[in-house]
């Protein structure tokens, strides 16, 4: 695809915090620095994913990580993912595989047949790495097969990977019965990645640093929690539009001081924000949850459509990747590999003690309904990103769990006899489909004529509230 | 004195105009596009004259459907989930389901005895569930859109359409054709296509019944037998399914102006000219 054919570019999101819009040029940034970095042959670049719960281990040994996810989303939100996207199809990858790594892999094969950039890549394009390290997780399986596709066009580029599990939630059994076994195999695979960089960098690690380097990611992930807990104010002082921005830090910075430092002063902005009692709607009418799915990275305006009819966010449930350290009931260890795949144990398996405890839930039930009392929430908004099996499915599932097993709204209905009654009635919610960074998945006529109808809905739920 | 009201539906293939005053005085369908996009206000010009009333009588005008935020005349906007809602629940009290199957969309809508919206879902992004996938099938078969219904009712083998994409289904419907396969067993096949799609959609809405169906789809007797069989439900179709959105939407500047009347608050109205109207 040429310039010319390339999509309009998207009219620029507003956010309510200066920590949000700052972040543009933070990605911007630590794109140009692996591109410099490849350019010195200085440190090694290693391909890899989010929520592995291995930056420590990749910073500990200076390796710069280059977040494929990232840079796919990077080109959805420049609205330049279709001619990466072509490239993967001509290849017989079929559209409806994981977006993101068609993108990823489209852009290898480019970058790899010309011997250099494609032309006018988003930020200056994806650097070569040295080495990839993919994660055969429960979450997600593109991320074991992604780099397998594109090692095709670079040989030379050894694959690591990890494999990550957690115990899957039973209503009849406590996950600590049998985590220790997990803990052995997690803590094994992560000292296999430890040998594998050992051997890519030619160093041995320092555990003293990695040590450092773990308490400030445990620090980073408490104050995190507390920073997003003070969305729970009303008005809502950062909605999920402007976290889809400082989701970047969580994902893709953590175990830097430059992390822990953006969230020290996001905390304080939002601080202020309250005290002056500053919303990120200027008449906070209603206060939605992003329920669940990727966002599509090329609408994020659609954020601003909801503000605009006077809807907020304050809280979402994609890239809260982080819960609160000291909440968690994992044993302590001085040794920071097992803390690793202890805190990766801890996160996974949060919220099963209290899911098993309310009969029918699971702990992705659980999560919504515990967030919809602490946020006040009015509805839930999903995004079902047809490319993204992994967020997906069950979404819908999860909507009609929490139908049945969640306190439903008192409303006042006008009955036949011209009398109000009251009538109890579900949460409502709202199903956005699109997908992640294709566009041709998405109509913004559509898409918005949706979003009136859901308003519409949330208006009436709020007149006719009975208590 | 009760005032006259009007709502105006613009679709993507029809528009419709209701007016009411105390009941309903009139109300009119025509077609919105494609030829005619930019005559959607002839429409509201017929309606008038059919009611004998001129333009600035009408105190409140509500506009729904696609191209209602393109309406210059209209006071307020509403989607069209919400007017079919209130239109349904006029016509038909017991109604809790709507399905709605319009020329280029459809749609599945829960509601309360007073019709307000509890859920909807929509199937905006195919044509293989819309009005569209029959139109393009009765071009192919070479007959008029108005028969299809009555001639898929006599088949006693209706086709199995396997393909879900409008455009594969056009050749697998020309190439049955082909082979003998008589056109009333193929126009059942598409309806059975068509009305399973709708199901499995409406089906996230864990269908109540009255069950009623609305738009263009309710005026095709084969797609109502389709989808009756398909949901195992009786269905109940209005007189007139195509101007439920309409008359919710009448319907509902009716009750702006009694509010307002009430409170005695000033409405805020457009200027009641016609002028062409631009679809989006």
């Amino acid at each position: 695809m040429t310039e010319q054919q390339k999509e309009a570019k998207p009219k620029k999101r507003m956010t309510a915090t200066r920590a949000a819009a700052s972040i543009g040029p933070m990605v911007k940034s630590f794109i140009t620095e692996t591109l410099q970095a490849r350019a010195e042959g200085k440190q090694k670049l290693a391909y890899t994913f989010i929520v592995c719960h291995h930056e420590e281990i990749l910073r500990a040994m200076d390796v710069i990580p280059i977040w494929t996810e990232n840079f796919a989303g990077v080109c959805g939100a420049k609205r330049d993912a279709e001619r990466f996207l072509q490239r993967a199809e001509s290849l017989g990858l079929s559209r409806s595989l994981c977006t993101y790594a068609l993108c990823g892999i489209g852009f290898d094969q480019w970058r790899e047949e010309l011997g250099e950039m494609p032309p006018d890549s988003p930020w200056g394009g994806m650097a070569r790495p040295d080495f990839m390290i993919s994660s055969g997780q429960i979450l997600c399986d593109p991320r074991s097969k992604w780099y397998q596709a594109s090692q095709q066009f670079m040989p030379d580029v050894p694959i690591y990977n990890i494999d990550l599990p957690y115990p899957l939630f039973q209503r009849d059994q406590d996950h600590r019965e049998v985590w220790g076994y997990y803990h052995k195999y997690i803590v094994k695979q992560l000292r296999g990645l430890v040998a594998f960089v050992e051997e890519q960098t030619k160093k041995k690690m320092d555990y003293d640093r990695l040590r450092e380097l773990v308490d400030l990611s445990d620090r980073t992930w408490n104050l995190i929690d507390e920073t997003y807990r003070l969305r729970k104010a009303v008005p809502c002082p950062m909605g999920t539009g402007d976290a889809m921005n400082t989701m970047v830090p969580i994902c893709f910075m953590m175990a830097t001081q430059k992390a822990y430092d953006f969230f020290v002063e996001l905390k304080k902005e939002l601080e202020e924000k309250i005290a002056k009692g500053e919303g990120e709607v200027e008449n906070e009418k209603y206060r939605l949850m992003w329920g669940g799915g990727l966002p599509a990275w090329y609408a994020l305006n659609d954020f601003n459509y909801f503000n605009s009819k006077g809807a907020s966010f304050p809280v979402e449930t994609t890239y809260r990747m982080v819960l609160p350290l000291y909440e968690m009931d994992i044993p302590e260890t001085k040794d920071p590999i097992e803390h690793l795949a202890w805190r990766w144990l801890g996160y996974w398996t949060f919220w099963y003690d209290k899911a098993r405890k309310r009969p029918d839930s699971e702990p992705d039930v659980e999560r919504l309904i515990n967030w919809i009392e602490e946020y006040k929430i009015d509805g839930i908004v999903m995004h079902e990103a047809f490319s993204c099996r992994t967020w997906h499915v069950g979404l819908i599932w999860q909507l009609h769990q929490l139908g049945k097993i969640y306190k439903p709204i008192p409303l006042y209905v006008i009955g036949k006899d011209g009398k109000r009654e009251i009538v109890m009635k579900e949460l409502p919610s709202l199903i956005l489909e699109s997908d992640i960074i294709d566009i041709t998945s998405y109509s913004e006529v559509d898409t918005r004529n949706k979003i009136d109808a859901f308003i519409e809905t949330l208006e009436s739920y709020r007149v006719n509230r009975a208590y | 004195m009760t005032s006259y009201v009007a709502g105006i539906d613009i679709g993507s293939t029809m528009t419709k105009v209701v007016i009411l005053k105390d009941g309903l005085i009139t109300s009119i369908i025509g077609p919105t596009g494609p030829e005619q996009r930019r005559l959607a206000n002839k429409v509201m010009e017929e309606a008038l004259k059919k009611a004998s009333l001129p333009f600035s009588e009408i105190m409140y005008i509500v506009s729904t459907g696609y191209g209602r935020m393109n309406v210059p005349f209209s006071d307020r906007q509403i989607t069209e989930i919400t007017c079919h809602a209130r239109g349904v629940n006029y016509l038909i009290p017991e109604a809790r389901t709507i399905i709605d199957i319009g020329g280029q969309d459809s749609k599945g809508i829960k509601i309360d005895r007073s019709g307000k919206v509890l859920d909807f879902v929509m199937n905006d992004k195919c044509a293989a569930g819309s009005g569209r996938f029959i139109e393009v099938i009765a071009d192919t078969l070479g007959i008029s859109l108005k028969d299809v219904g009555e001639l898929s009712l006599q088949s006693r083998n209706p086709a199995k359409i396997s393909n879900i994409c409008t455009i594969w289904a056009q050749q697998e419907v020309a190439a049955s054709l082909a082979q003998g396969v008589k056109i009333s067993d193929l126009l059942a096949g598409v309806h059975f296509s068509l009305a399973e799609r709708i199901g499995r959609m409406v089906s996230r809405l864990k269908i109540e019944k009255a069950i009623v169906v609305t738009g263009g789809g309710g005026r095709n007797k084969g797609l109502l037998h389709a989808l009756s069989e398909v949901l195992g439900e009786r269905l109940t179709v209005p007189e007139e399914p195509l101007i439920t959105g309409a008359l919710g939407a009448a319907l509902i500047a009716r009750e702006i102006v009694e509010e307002s009347k009430k409170n005695r608050i000033d409405l805020k109205t457009k200027e009641r000219r016609l002028e062409e109207v631009e679809i989006l």
